[in-house]
């Protein structure tokens, strides 16, 4: 772990589920799962295939409407936004199959990324008012920055089809970043990697927490990286929140062994 | 000429420095396209002596290729496709007419207008496009463009009917040759502001939903309304062709804006090369040129087609040639005639001919309905 940091006096809610559930015809996703994470936490959430973990990033990020239950981010009832206001408001997410624009450069990424800190008008960008050209110039360096700051700064004219699944998992997180987000709902970061490397994405998330003042979601099934790095960690199960607590506590659980490994106790590790 | 499948290699990458016979050779080239675009058609500095016809055919060209830019917002940025085009453009022709002649207006002012109307009518269809996807937003397209020309170009007080509305040229542009320069203006205007679309951040919004609207969308980018701006901005481009189309004829009526014509300026965008502007522009006007004739002319072929038993005119030369070299854009040479552009253009900029495999722009999913 990285030096300690102090923590907030008291824990500030940042994003709140109340009783979320959601249906899928006769498929119940989701059920009355409520999570809490707060300001600077890293939390995790972990739990075997098709128990809603990615269901449930989609309704905190809006791509899903739940059935019932409520979304809260900063205090504020954000169920009914979509999802690019919710990114305004500051969350950022990634995908399990990657989410970037494959056909352009990893530079253009990065831009088409910083969407809503490009101050000026669409209208005025196409009319070419001369103060576009003035913030295209500050958004091309910021997104070199960012690329520099993840080691990827050599890709900024190659075109992201075809580069190797760990590099677009990185280039991806970059993107986030350059969306400047205050939460990071990041879904299985380290899905393909080798313990190193997991290892590796692990002090990064750290050192991203850091430098940008983060508070950090993941859903993982590397369990040793998710409870090294997290503060706090959720096991779900079936579309329902199985057990919650510190992560040692949460890995150890009976339920949660198995879960993920049947019945059969002796078979951890 | 078959397309090289390989990566870069070193050769394409390394520093590459002409002779002195190769500058004077791409200079050459460079003149002679110039003198081409800006001189040929208009007789100046030319020993060949070309005609009202030939100017009004060449005007058509730069028209298309307006027209070219126009579709290729909408197929290639925006990702969708309109197969009633042609009302997009007839709705810009009809209504410059009406305010130069019923209201009695600068062409200016009308041409300005043309592209609003456009913009308006193109952004409806837009928001339709937010529910009606696909095929069946294929199918919406071309029963506006039909229903369009059946209905609203027949409407008398606006349209004239049979008789067509009148659209006298502007003044200092009444020439056929004056009138080829205006045609150029616009173009560039077209060009510059398709150029700033890209470097900005609506362009950019654009290609990012095309490809991945959900991760656009987590990226800030409000989807729906960048689509409706996408088909605005092709409706702007289209309204603005319309405009010159009406003013080149000097009247408008309703009868060449079929579904005939809205096949030929997909085929052309298409062929062109998606996403890639000098290429959207040369295929638009050798489509119009193919169209209007003069291709065939010029190559001494116009007669060839055109006896018993087959009777191909020349207007319908596009529907002949175009679905082979659209076969040929897909399989052989994705990148249309952009994949040429782009060879040309870096051998012209001092480089190699080479034709690179990061030219090769259109995938087979751009043109799904």
């Amino acid at each position: 772990m990285s030096a300690p940091e102090p923590m907030p006096a008291a824990p500030t809610a940042l994003l709140q589920t109340h009783d979320v559930s959601i249906r899928f015809g006769g498929v119940q996703a989701l059920r009355d799962v409520n999570i809490q994470i707060n300001e600077w936490e890293i939390v995790g959430i972990i739990g075997p295939n098709g128990a809603g973990k990615t269901t449930l990033f989609n309704c905190i990020t809006g791509f899903y409407a739940p059935t019932s239950g409520r979304v809260h981010y900063r205090g504020k009832d954000v169920t009914d936004l979509p999802v690019h206001q919710r990114t305004n408001l500051g969350m950022g997410r990634t995908f399990q199959n990657v989410g970037l624009v494959k056909s352009s450069t990893a530079g253009e990424n990065l831009k088409t990324a910083q969407h809503l800190e490009v101050d000026y008008d669409p209208i005025a960008g196409i009319f070419g008012s001369p103060r576009t050209f003035e913030v295209e110039q500050h958004t091309t360096d910021r997104a070199r920055a960012i690329l520099d700051l993840m080691g990827l700064a050599h890709l900024e004219s190659t075109r992201v089809q075809g580069l190797p699944y760990g590099v677009l998992k990185r280039l991806e997180l970059a993107a986030v970043l350059a969306t400047d987000p205050d939460v990071l709902l990041l879904d299985e970061p380290g899905s393909g990697m080798g313990p190193e490397e997991a290892e590796e994405l692990g002090d990064l998330l750290l050192k991203l927490r850091e430098e940008f003042e983060l508070t950090i979601v993941m859903i993982d099934h590397h369990v040793p990286l998710v409870t090294r790095i997290s503060d706090y960690m959720y096991c779900l199960n079936f579309g329902e929140v199985l057990t919650e607590g510190l992560p040692d506590d949460v890995r150890r659980h009976p339920e949660v062994v198995r879960a993920y490994l049947g019945d059969d106790p002796d078979e951890v590790h | 000429m078959a397309v090289d499948d390989k990566e870069l290699t070193p050769r394409d990458t390394e520093a590459f420095t002409p002779t002195t016979a190769g500058r004077v050779g791409r200079a050459g080239a460079a003149a002679l396209i110039a003198w081409l675009v800006l001189c040929y058609p208009t007789n100046i500095l030319s020993p060949f002596t070309v005609g009202g016809v030939e100017a009004n055919a060449a005007s058509e060209a730069i028209i298309f290729a307006v027209i070219g830019l126009s579709l290729n917002v909408l197929i290639g940025y925006v990702g969708t496709i309109s197969l009633g085009h042609q009302a997009f453009v007839g709705i810009g022709a009809f209504t410059s007419a009406y305010v130069v002649t019923e209201m009695r207006q600068e062409f200016f002012i009308a041409a300005l207008i043309a592209a609003l109307v456009g913009a308006a009518q193109a952004a409806l269809l837009g928001a339709v496009s937010l529910r009606v996807t696909g095929l069946y937003f294929g199918l919406i397209t071309l029963s506006y463009g039909i229903m369009t020309q059946e209905s609203i170009f027949q409407i008398e007080s606006l349209t004239g009917g049979t008789a067509g509305q009148p659209a006298p040229r502007p003044i200092g542009f009444e020439s056929d040759f004056r009138y080829y320069y205006l045609c150029l203006i616009v173009l560039a205007l077209v060009v510059f502001l398709d150029w700033r679309l890209i470097a900005s951040k609506g362009g950019r919004a654009l290609l990012a939903l095309r490809e991945n609207p959900r991760v656009a969308a987590t990226w800030g980018i409000n989807v729906k309304a960048y689509t409706v701006l996408g088909f605005a901005i092709s409706g702007l481009f289209a309204g603005l062709g319309g405009a010159l189309l009406a003013h080149r004829d000097t009247n408008v009526v309703a009868n060449p804006f079929g579904l005939n014509l809205a096949l030929v300026f997909i085929l052309m965008t298409v062929i062109g090369g998606l996403r890639n502007r000098a290429g959207v522009v040369v295929g638009a006007a050798f489509f119009a040129l193919l169209r209007n004739g003069e291709l065939l002319e010029i190559l001494h072929v116009d007669s060839l087609f055109a006896r018993d038993p087959i009777n191909l005119t020349a207007e319908v030369m596009p529907l002949v040639l175009g679905p082979i070299l659209l076969l040929l854009t897909i399989t052989l040479f994705p990148g249309g005639f952009g994949q040429l552009t782009n060879a040309v253009g870096r051998w012209l900029r001092g480089g190699r001919f080479r034709f690179v495999k990061a030219d090769k722009e259109v995938q087979i999913t751009d043109v799904r309905a």
